[in-house]
């Protein structure tokens, strides 16, 4: 058995034995469906909640009835103003010349009646108006001379889950990448000079090249693992769970099997490179304490990233970003889920520059492996 | 006169801007107990360690039955078998496991490995512990899977690099003996140290370094010379070399 397969089975052996580490990937399994089991009932909770309408004067005849099937609940106050401070959701003012409406902008369920408020009142006047014009005998589309047919391409609810995703799964794809195999990474190389058999270790005939690369393989292995069941538990939590039903359409979320491609591609490449780069800090490091004091940064690096799809969902780069490591790799996964189609030139530059980055750590922690000072500072 | 197991030419080492090996020169014979001594910080660490092909020397050259530790490194590091005071293990692995490791490393051959490991863990009485998990392992317990894997690939060179100082007594006896039952098997035993006692035991021949320099060479007997016992002799030594 050659050195390199020695190594990485003693490592995944040890990794397998790390209760921290199986206990952590755990965990961050299982939390990506608790989180979107409560953003579901969060989500269906506000859909039909009722909310309650304060008022005072005459409510025009008719509209009481669309109030109520709206889930607005009308409740009688002395003075609506103060009452939609705290004691009501909105508060309207009924007069012969119209309605004051009063709500609190800063509270979120003030907003939501406010938007069912208008909607109402929207439809209410537009039903009376059109009862006007036919009593008068006008025709009621001379108020809508240019009427207009929707035909949405594809699905509005697909599209809303695919952004959901579009941001969701780059997001824990890169942060699983890093955090699934960190500890491992840091175990294997600050730890074993903390723990003091990086001296032996190196004693042995065994080609330091080859030493490392079994440690990188059992890394990336065990990263690759947490980021695909991190996103595998998301997607199975996706497709059992339901955001409401939006226009008669059930909005569940999936992924195509072609973005499910990209996404394990992209998380091997992701896997490799933040294996090489953590085991390099963590060669650079004296303890494990230290590798983790080295390796915080990366954290924010890595998420800086993550949410531009969030702040600029319509970004569309040009070739060169493609060559920038982690936001390469979220923006080929947002548009493999987006446009469920692969753009091959930003594909291989992004796939390059992946490559590429992970060589370069890893030179830099073989190098670092090697040096007589790893040995005299230890 | 025994084979020449070790030859260390003139060798000169700095460690950042230490100049902490200043030409140092000696033989260990195959089948002796050869001693190193010194006061901390002397250099016999360093000196062990460009042996053993984790350092390279900035002058001079170092030997190992014939193989020249800068030109056929891998080579030398098949040969020889390192105990130190920091016996550190893999704590998620038995200490059966651990030793294995090691072996396979050491480029034991694959069906080979198991019988190699056997027979170290008979040698060394470890047979109540061998399956047990290396982090629940007492010290003395530790030290000794630090010896098994040490020696699981049979090296005919072995190094002991102050390898008492954390033990209890009765630890550091077994050590003691394990070093002259090697010596029995025609092993090539370098013992580094600076207590002066047990080097007195235990070395047929001893070199002892100060700051670097070589300032006394020759066999226990030779070296204490008419001096009641070893350390008196270092301590003149020592003294004379300021």
């Amino acid at each position: 058995m050659s050195s390199l397969a020695i190594v990485f089975r003693k490592e995944i052996r040890e990794i397998l034995r790390d209760r921290r580490t199986l206990i952590a990937i755990g965990l961050a399994v299982l939390a990506t469906p608790t989180v979107l089991f409560v953003i579901s009932q969060v989500s269906t909770r506000t859909a039909t909640q009722t909310y309650t309408v304060g008022y005072s004067g005459d409510i025009p005849a008719g509209l009481d009835v669309l109030f109520g099937a709206t889930g607005l609940r009308l409740e009688r106050v002395d003075d609506p103003a103060a009452a939609a401070k705290r004691q009501v959701d909105i508060g309207l003012v009924f007069t012969p010349a119209g309605i004051d409406e009063y709500y609190d902008p800063s509270r979120q369920s003030a907003q939501i009646a406010d938007i069912r408020v208008q909607t109402i009142l929207a439809k209410y006047d537009a039903a009376k108006i059109a009862a006007s014009l036919q009593q008068k005998g006008v025709d009621p589309s001379v108020l809508n001379p240019l009427p207009v047919s929707v035909h949405p391409l594809s699905s509005p609810v697909k599209a809303a889950g695919n952004s959901f995703l579009s941001f969701f799964l780059p997001y824990i794809l890169i942060t699983m990448s890093l955090t699934g195999g960190l500890s491992a990474a840091l175990d294997t190389s600050a730890g074993e000079r903390e723990r003091r058999t990086l001296e032996s270790l190196l004693l042995t005939p065994a080609p330091r090249g080859q030493v490392l690369i079994g440690k990188l393989l059992a890394v990336s292995l065990l990263s690759l693992v947490a980021a695909i069941a991190a996103i595998g538990s998301m997607l199975i939590a996706l497709s059992q769970i339901s955001f409401g039903l939006s226009g008669g359409e059930d909005a569940r979320v999936s992924l195509t099997p072609l973005a499910a491609a990209v996404m394990v591609w992209l998380a091997v490449l992701l896997a490799a490179s933040f294996s090489s780069l953590t085991i390099a800090l963590g060669t650079l490091a004296r303890n494990f304490r230290q590798g983790q004091a080295y390796a915080t940064p990366l954290y924010f690096i890595t998420i800086f990233p993550a949410s531009i799809v969030l702040f600029i969902p319509d970004f569309n780069p040009s070739l060169a970003y493609y060559l920038i490591p982690i936001l390469n790799a979220v923006l080929v996964l947002r548009d493999a889920i987006m446009h469920n189609g692969v753009a091959w030139g930003p594909l291989i530059v992004t796939s390059a520059s992946l490559l590429l980055t992970g060589g370069l750590c890893f030179y830099a922690a073989l190098r670092l492996f090697t040096r007589e000072a790893l040995l005299v500072r230890s | 006169m025994t084979e020449v197991a070790v030859k260390v030419d003139r060798l000169e080492k700095d460690l950042g801007s230490n100049k902490v090996l200043r030409g140092i020169s000696f033989e260990a014979h195959s089948g002796e107990i050869f001693g190193l001594l010194g006061p901390n910080g002397a250099g016999k660490t360093t000196t062990l360690r460009v042996i053993c092909t984790l350092l390279s020397p900035d002058a001079g050259s170092v030997g190992v039955l014939g193989f020249d530790t800068q030109v056929a490194p891998q080579e030398v590091r098949r040969r020889v078998g390192v105990v130190t005071a920091e016996f550190g293990v893999y704590p998620r692995l038995s200490a059966r496991e651990n030793i294995a490791y090691f072996a396979e490393l050491s480029g034991v051959l694959d069906g080979e490995v198991s019988r190699k490991v056997d027979a170290v863990i008979d040698r060394l009485d470890m047979g109540s512990f061998a399956k047990q998990r290396a982090e629940t392992l007492s010290s003395g317990q530790k030290q000794k899977v630090a010896i098994a894997r040490a020696i699981v690939h049979d090296p005919p060179v072995l190094m002991f690099d102050e390898p008492t100082s954390n033990l209890d007594v009765l630890a550091s006896r077994e050590i003691r003996q394990f070093m002259v039952e090697s010596k029995g098997r025609g092993k090539c035993v370098i013992f580094s140290t600076h207590v002066l006692h047990d080097a007195e035991r235990l070395c047929d021949r001893v070199t002892i370094i100060h700051q670097g320099r070589v300032v006394a060479s020759g066999s226990t007997a030779e070296v204490r010379g008419g001096f009641q016992d070893l350390e008196d002799s270092f301590l003149s030594l020592v003294e004379a070399a300021k």
